[in-house]
Parts: structure tokens; sequence; C-alpha cells
């Protein structure tokens, strides 16, 4: 029975997998994605690649401010974008946005949190003892490919619409691409690391903590950044189930209310959390794999 | 097959054992956490009443033909953002400030747009599903070896031959990547959907059967779910195995 399961599902394939958003199929994920690559050639062309892209968004942005406001568009339903800015503007200067946007990061941070450590340090230990492997992958392989928010529902059930159920259906979500990660980077150590390791006699914790956890680092950054991104779906919709605060709560009742313009400036306001979230855990993660990158550049 | 394998399935066995006991002896509350055989004996009614059958209908229906138009867009997308620097360039902003966006923020719009029917839930599928079949797609182009498309241009092949039959292939690891991953994401946007506004559905009937408290329908619905999750899986990652196999293949003639 166990062998009907192919192995690459529970390792991350060579092309590195991100199950949150589209990342590249990059090995060693950590790299900022862009399209900037090599260029079309010409003159002036690293000026107007950039320039080219912004300009087409913000053609984009006018042309839905013209159709809108000529009522091509039904602005009913698709408003003009300076309106939607306005109202943007207008909610963080009443004080809606930061509360919602505090109550959501703070369920987020604790999910996220938890997820982090029980991850890292179930993946270290599955990773390195086949055994414990063994134990916990039938359960791994069936719980991993759920929906997680089908878990709502039962929550709601168990612990209420507080916030207990966000945190909980947030740490399960961002539990397993950390884990597999976190799995997937301790096998991947190199045996003269361990060797070395055993030469100087380190004992089995301090070879965890000081070889293992290290090598394996690059790995659990690239499960931690793809859970970064299930965490806030996964926050978002347990707020749009069952809350009385938050932003997906807010989102969804601007819909339910009618409040479009509301809704549109939540939807800008959760892009930005999204672009910003992901802008910062690749700043910190520049920083904490700085190591990583000059020693086996010297290699 | 190595000893401890056993293992695993023992701990599985062992942990309904223990909730299927506790439930029975009241340590769980049974209201709320029904034992495992009660959930199974509310499951084959589910099923039998032929409510399973018309959800699952449902909840495939819109994820497939969803998962369907976020395929076919995405890879044109990207393979013509792949191709043509001028598109990359223009497209490339909007598509990174879309792309962090989470997808569950496109729901209240697609109920504004189509309402709660079948049409948003494929709007929401489709557009959740289409980033990384799009950003793989581009990748996988932009990482064609120029030597193929310069021996496509000395067989005179022309530009939509040379995609169809080398960029395309070239391409294809990246891009069943970018289908894998959507292959779930789409299953999870459209329980969303489902959970949050809609008539029809297994996540539709987990919420019905939660705000009417009947837990064991909760517990059967979920159960539902986590079961589909886990055969779509199976069954794409055995597709990828057979579809790509040629590619396997090649890259070992190569090693060699």
């Amino acid at each position: 029975m166990a062998d009907v399961l192919p192995r690459q599902d529970l390792t991350p394939p060579a092309p590195l997998p991100s199950e949150g958003r589209g990342e590249p199929a990059e090995p060693g994920a950590g790299t900022p994605p862009s399209f900037t690559g090599k260029g079309a050639g010409g003159l002036g062309w690293a000026f107007w690649r950039p320039a080219l892209g912004v300009l087409t968004l913000l053609a984009i942005l006018a042309l839905w401010e013209a159709l809108s406001r000529a009522r091509v568009l039904n602005p009913q339903f698709f408003p003009p974008v300076s309106d939607i800015l306005g109202t943007f503007v207008a909610l963080w200067q009443n004080n809606v946005f930061p509360g919602h946007l505090a109550t959501t990061l703070w369920r987020m941070a604790v999910g996220y949190a938890i997820a982090a450590a029980l991850g890292i340090g179930l993946g270290l230990v599955m990773g390195r003892w086949r055994a414990v492997y063994d134990l916990f992958e039938p359960l791994v392989e069936f719980l991993r490919p759920m929906p997680p928010v089908a878990l709502i529902p039962v929550l709601i059930l168990l612990v209420g619409i507080g916030d207990e159920m966000k945190i909980v259906v947030v740490a399960f979500a961002s539990l397993f691409p950390i884990l597999l990660n976190t799995v997937e980077g301790v096998r991947g150590v190199h045996p003269t690391l361990l060797d070395v390791a055993r030469t100087f006699r380190y004992d089995e914790a301090a070879l965890l903590r000081r070889v293992i956890f290290p090598a394996a680092l690059p790995q659990i950054m690239a499960g931690l950044r793809i859970s970064l991104a299930i965490a806030l779906i996964v926050a978002l919709v347990s707020e749009m189930i069952g809350a009385t605060a938050g932003l997906g709560y807010f989102v969804l009742q601007a819909q339910r209310g009618l409040r479009i313009r509301d809704m549109y400036a939540a939807i800008v306001m959760l892009a930005l959390l999204g672009f910003t979230l992901n802008w910062l855990f690749l700043l910190v993660e520049a920083r904490v794999l700085a190591w990583h990158r000059a020693s086996t550049g010297q290699e | 097959m190595r000893p401890t394998r056993v293992l695993g399935f023992v701990l599985v066995a062992a942990l309904l054992g223990v909730w299927e006991v506790a439930a029975r002896t009241g340590l769980l509350d049974a209201r709320f956490v029904p034992a495992p055989t009660t959930i199974v004996v509310a499951w084959v009614a589910f099923a039998a009443s032929g409510q399973l059958l018309a959800d699952l209908l449902a909840t495939l229906g819109a994820w497939a033909q969803g998962y369907l138009i976020a395929a076919a867009l995405g890879v044109v997308l990207g393979v013509v953002m792949g191709l043509v620097p001028v598109l990359r360039a223009m497209l490339s902003t909007t598509v990174e400030l879309l792309r962090p966006m989470p997808s569950v923020a496109i729901i209240p719009i697609a109920i504004v747009l189509f309402g709660l029917g079948d049409p948003m839930k494929r709007f929401v599928v489709a557009y959740a599903a289409l980033w990384p079949v799009l950003i793989n797609t581009l990748y996988g182009v932009r990482a064609v070896d120029p030597v193929l498309l310069d021996t496509a241009r000395t067989f005179r092949l022309g530009p939509l031959r040379s995609t169809l039959r080398v960029v395309l292939p070239a391409a294809a690891p990246y891009i069943a990547t970018g289908l894998r991953i959507s292959t779930s994401i789409a299953l999870v946007l459209v329980i969303t959907a489902e959970l949050v506004a809609s008539r029809n559905g297994l996540g539709y009937f987990v919420r019905a059967s939660e705000q009417a408290n009947r837990v064991p329908e909760v517990y059967a619905g979920v159960l539902t779910i986590a079961v589909l999750g886990y055969l779509l899986n199976v069954l794409f990652v055995a597709v990828e195995a057979r579809a790509l196999a040629w590619h396997r293949g090649l890259m070992r003639t190569e090693a060699v």
C-alpha cells in the first residue's frame, strides 16, 4: 500500500515546488523572482524595460478610470480608480484599516510561528531518523493534500469563531511546506559535513544544531516563504467564514453590504499586504542566508 | 519494504482507535467530536442519498473548468511573454503586483460580478490557478537552450512550428510543475468559494452541515474533501510521470 505513494510525492521535486503561489521553478528558490533577465539589446532598453511595465500598468488604470467615468464599465461594479484610492486613504485615516490589519497579522503571526517551530523541529527529527519519518509519513501524506480551509467548519464546532480557530487553521496549513522542506534539507546535507562533525566528536544535539540545521537552512527558508503566502490566504478565509474583525471579515462584509468602494480599497490593501510580506521575507532571507551564499560562492 | 514503514500505519490505526474509544466513553464530547464509526455511518448515508455525487460533481466541475481556463491562458501568456521581450517588459510590473496578492481577495469581486453560482467559482479558480502556470511557463520558455532555437531556425521552422515543436516540449517540465502546483491551489479555491458563498458543492455541504449542527455530516464532508485532495494529487503525479517520461529518458542519455 505504501509503495503506491510515489516517492516524489512527499519530497519537493527538483524544480522547487511552491504550493503557495506560482514561484519560479528554480533550485534554491531564495532568489527574488523577476522577469528581468537578458535584455533584447538595443540602446535604452535598460531604461525602457521597467518604464514600459509601469507605463502599461498606468495605462490600464487610466483606461479603467475613463471607462468607469464614461459609464462604459458599470461604476457600481467598477468604481473609478481615483474613487477607490480616495476610499483607501480615508479608511486609513479613519483608523479602520489599522485595526483590522493588526487583527489579521496577529492571528497569522501566531499560527505561522507555531507552524515554523513544529515544522522545523519535527522536520529535523524526521529527516535525521528514518524510523521517525516512517512513523509520520502516512499521516502527513494523507493530511497534506487536503485543502486546509475545509477544516474551518470543524474548528468552528470545536472552538468557536474566536482567535483559536484562526490560529489553528493557519498553523495547520503552514505546517506542511515547512515540514517537508526541512526534511528535504536535512536529507540533502552533504555526507562530508556529517563525517567532519563526527571527527570533531560532536554529539547528536550539537550535530543537529550546529551542522545539520545551518546546512538545511536554505531549504527551510524556501518552505517558510511558501508558508507565509499560505498563512495569509488561510487567515483571510477563516475571517471570511467566521469572524467579527480582520481584513478578510472586512472585505466580505463590504461586498455583502454593497459597499463596493470599501471592498476594492480592502482588496488593494490585501495586495499591498501580500506584496510587503513577501518583500520583507526576502530581506530577512537575504540576511539570514548571507553567510551561506558567501561560503558556497567561494567553493 | 523497510520494516519501520509499518509503524506509520500502526500510528494512524492507533490514533483512530483512541479517538473511537475516547468518543464512546465520553472522554471527548461526542456532540462535537463524533466517533470515527459514527462519521463513517454518516458518510455512507451521504453517499447513498445521492447528495455526495451531486456535490462532488459540482465541486469537480468548477474545479476542472476553472483549472483548464487557467492552464490554457497561463501557457499561452507564458509562452508569448517568454518569447516577446517587449510584451514581457510591458506586463511584468502588473504581474509582479498581482501575483503576491492573496488569491482569495478576488472572491468578493467574483461575487459582485457573477453572483453565487458556478461562474463565480470558475472565475475564482481560474484566477488563482493562473499564476503558477504563467510564471513557470515563462521561466521554462526563458530557460530553453538557445542551441535548440538556433537549430530550429537552421531547419527553417517558422515561429509557430518552432514554438509548438521546440519551445513547448523543452519547457514542458517547468509547465508541468506549474500545472501541478495549480491543481492543489484550484482545489483550495473552489472549496473556499463554496464555504464562503455558494449553494452547492462539497464546501457548501460542510458549511451548511456545520450551520445546521449536523456534526457527523460535517466530518463526513471534510473526509470526502481530504480523500478528493489526496486522489487528485496521486492522479496528477502519475500523469506527470507518464507525460514527462521522454524527458527523463533524454536527461539520462545526456548525463551518460
